[in-house]
């Protein structure tokens, strides 16, 4: 029952790296918060936070499985997740705002 | 330029055929040289049969890609004779005395 | 030929995509059915539907199945083309060797055997002097399968994504194969043609004009996926290597039967009987020795695959191999012993790492694993793969559409026709053999005959129904033959969930109760299926009613609002 534990946290991990990198795309800022390009440190953090969050998601997965078997679960993962994002983008942009706790809308006129 | 039915006809023969019976000589030259270097044939076919077909991937494109065409088929013909002759050339002194 | 590298990658990616993408879909879509073929097997034969067994006592079971075994009528017709007069009454042929494989998804056993034939073989080289017979047997009672009786998933579906059941000359392994090949081949040149891979990976734009969404779900289901694309094309190919380079058995065999003795004589396992008569120690206690061997080694298990060689004679050994539940490849570790006697032959050592990395490769395509989870992140990447091909055939479609005239217009009607019986076509000729499965009668003669018979003939009318409604097409319309394929699939994938129900009792409510998966995940999938074919079929009544006809002046318009619009 641990590995499913570990798995579901190693999904959560791999759907936030998926989100993070996606909202580091300037289009996808765009959809999410209105606003049109996020600044230079904000898409750095965001890249760091996203590859952060996929290594976290494979120790996740290597922790629940045999190294061979966990390698696997995480490359499908990084592939579903990837496409539950830009899904999630077409039709539920503003969703993803929950990634970005504390976020604040510039002014418009800033 | 539109490509035409005869470059069509021709690359497409020489990708799969040609890249085919290169790999046929590539692979049966890799597994008798790797035997006579002291793997155990099983070992050596498994090995080069993996990388036969990335090889034939890489040789399919290239085919299609380059703009040498004759040259590329004289290359795959005369590997695919030369690998084999030198394949059955060691597998004859491997198999010697049995 | 091209003016430079992108444009000849791109009409590779086009033409070759387009020849072989049919096949592909196939090979993708059954292949994600096969990710899940054991329980599809148990829905359409109820009487196995019993929890999974472990390898039986061989002394006590399996030893008295194996006297009941005989060669296969298929392969008695196969070996006599290629031997010199009669194969005697398979009664009287003497079984040499043996197998019997299992994982934990199986509640049946798959058993078989090689039986000795006296006929010189027609082609002097060809030393295969044996007939096959195979069987699924109940483990608990030893009792055979009946071979009426088709198990869809193993038997059909598994087979049918990598064979197309295109047996003459094994030409559908290399349909597939060369399927296969392009599918590489299309990776890589999609993956040129891609400007800007990265920066829209995550971009899908459903609600622009559908040539540019149908790209972007084409390159969305291309991309994310691209490493399971690549090794499923890759290890499909690697299983089959010694179908695709029989180098073994023609150039290289002076070679590898060299190779046969040295490794006979490495592992003291014997190549040749001795031709003296053995009796056989007890199975169940070398069972008992490699299952205490592998405790030592710290990895515990059941036993997956037993092979038994010179039945019956003093050269006789048994392997048994440890079942692969909790690692990639599909059986290892094995034991070895002399059958006379239940000695030690052999213990095999860890593979050498050329061995391990194909182990890897061709179990992570097989997947005998207990991984329920990765079963159905495979079912995904398959049909995504599903996707990707099938917005291939649309895209194509939709953009030539416009420049319809004579020759292109007849091309454009045959690939969208095409198109819808490899996408909806094929799902009703898959739902159609299920339904079958529940209606006929239980002990028709050649049952699973019939079976096959309407999966092909529903298909060959649905291609027929796809190009009689492809007339649409060439006015730039939509083809309702997409809509009417979706109404039926919903039709026939509840009546599916309705004659199980019927016939078997087996309805949704109690299979889920007693979390009986292997029923109930098939009816739920069914279900889906429904929805989402219905789902698909509103949209396209909606659209079709969007549309109007093209004709030169308001083509032209449309072009212009297309752009206006972005």
């Amino acid at each position: 029952m641990g590995d499913v534990v570990l798995l579901l946290l190693a999904a959560l991990s791999c759907h936030s790296g998926a989100v993070w990198l996606a909202l580091a795309i300037r289009a996808h800022w765009r959809q999410v918060t209105g606003e049109s390009a996020p600044d230079a440190a904000t898409v750095r953090m965001l890249r760091i936070l996203g590859a952060a969050a996929l290594l976290v998601g494979l120790v996740l997965c290597l922790w629940a499985d045999a190294p061979s078997m966990a390698v696997l679960v995480w490359i499908m993962y990084l592939a579903l997740f990837a496409f539950i994002t830009a899904f999630t983008l077409a039709w539920r942009p503003q969703v993803l705002k929950l990634w970005l706790p504390g976020f604040r809308p510039r002014s418009p006129l800033s | 330029m539109e490509p035409t039915a005869l470059g069509i006809a021709l690359r497409t023969l020489a990708s799969l055929l040609g890249g085919y019976a290169f790999l046929w000589g590539a692979s049966s030259l890799g597994i008798a040289g790797l035997v006579a270097l002291g793997m155990a044939y099983e070992e050596a076919r498994t090995l080069c049969m993996l990388l036969a077909f990335l090889l034939y991937l890489i040789i399919f494109l290239w085919v299609w890609a380059t703009h040498h065409f004759v040259r590329a088929c004289v290359i795959l013909v005369a590997g695919a004779g030369l690998f084999s002759a030198m394949a059955v050339v060691l597998q004859q002194q491997l198999t010697a005395g049995v | 030929m091209f003016a430079n590298f992108r444009q000849a990658m791109a009409w590779v990616h086009t033409w070759f995509g387009l020849v072989l993408g049919f096949v592909l879909m196939a090979a993708f879509f059954f292949g994600s059915l096969s990710v899940f073929d054991r329980e599809i097997d148990r829905w359409a034969v109820p009487e196995t539907r019993f929890p999974a067994q472990p390898m039986p006592s061989f002394d006590q079971v399996l030893w008295p199945v194996y006297q009941q075994l005989r060669a296969h009528p298929l392969d008695m017709a196969a070996t006599a083309r290629r031997v010199e007069g009669e194969i005697p009454h398979p009664d009287t042929l003497p079984l040499v060797s043996l197998y019997a494989y299992t994982t934990h998804r199986d509640p049946v056993l798959q058993i078989g055997g090689e039986f000795a034939i006296p006929n010189k073989p027609l082609d002097a080289s060809d030393d295969h002097q044996h007939v096959h017979g195979w069987a699924s047997i109940d483990p608990r009672s030893g009792t055979y399968l009946s071979q009426d009786k088709l198990q869809i998933g193993s038997e059909f579906f598994y087979p049918m994504h990598y064979s197309l059941h295109f047996h003459w000359q094994d030409l559908g392994y290399w349909i597939v194969a060369l399927a296969g090949l392009v599918m590489l081949v299309a990776l890589v040149s999609g993956v040129v043609m891609h400007r800007k891979l990265f920066r829209e990976l995550f971009t899908f734009r459903p609600h622009k004009r559908t040539q540019r969404s149908v790209l972007d779900l084409h390159n969305l289901t291309g991309v994310v996926a691209l490493p399971f694309h690549f090794f499923f094309a890759f290890t499909g190919l690697v299983i089959f290597a010694g179908i695709y380079f029989p180098l073994g058995e023609t150039m290289l065999e002076p070679l590898a039967k060299q190779h046969q003795v040295l490794e006979a004589e490495r592992t003291g396992l014997p190549h040749e009987p001795a031709g003296e008569a053995a009796p056989m120690a007890s199975v169940d206690a070398m069972v008992v020795e490699a299952k205490r061997r592998w405790d030592l080694r710290g990895m515990p298990g059941e036993v997956g695959y037993l092979f038994m060689d010179h039945l019956g004679d003093a050269n006789g050994y048994v392997s048994i191999y440890r079942a692969g539940n909790d690692q990639v490849a599909l059986v290892g570790q094995g034991v070895h012993f002399k059958a006379s006697t239940g000695e030690v032959l052999r213990e095999d050592p860890p593979p050498t790492p050329v061995f391990a990395i194909n182990e890897f490769l061709t179990g992570l395509h097989l997947q005998h694993f207990k991984h329920w989870l990765l079963r159905w992140l495979y079912v995904f990447g398959g049909l995504a793969g599903c996707v990707c091909i099938a917005t291939g055939f649309v895209f194509f479609v939709e953009k030539r559409k416009k420049q319809l005239a004579g020759h292109s217009a007849r091309l454009i009607r045959w690939v969208d026709a095409l198109a819808v019986t490899t996408v909806t076509g094929m799902v009703v000729a898959t739902l159609a053999i299920l339904v079958a499965n529940r209606l006929l009668p239980a002990d028709l003669p050649a049952r699973g005959l019939w079976e096959e018979r309407i999966f092909w003939y529903s298909w060959l009318v649905m291609l027929a129904h796809a190009l009689w409604r492809s007339k649409a097409v060439a006015s730039g319309l939509i083809s309702p033959a997409w809509r009417e394929q979706s109404w039926l699939v919903v039709l026939l994938a509840v009546s599916a969930v309705l004659f199980n129900w019927i016939g078997t009792g087996d309805h949704l409510v109690k299979t889920l109760n007693d979390g009986y998966w292997p029923v109930a995940g098939v009816d739920l999938f069914l279900l889906a299926c429904a929805l989402v074919a219905a789902c698909a079929a509103k949209i396209l009544r909606r659209r079709e009613g969007l549309q109007q006809p093209l004709s030169p002046r308001n083509s032209g318009l449309q072009d212009n609002l297309e752009v206006a619009r972005g």
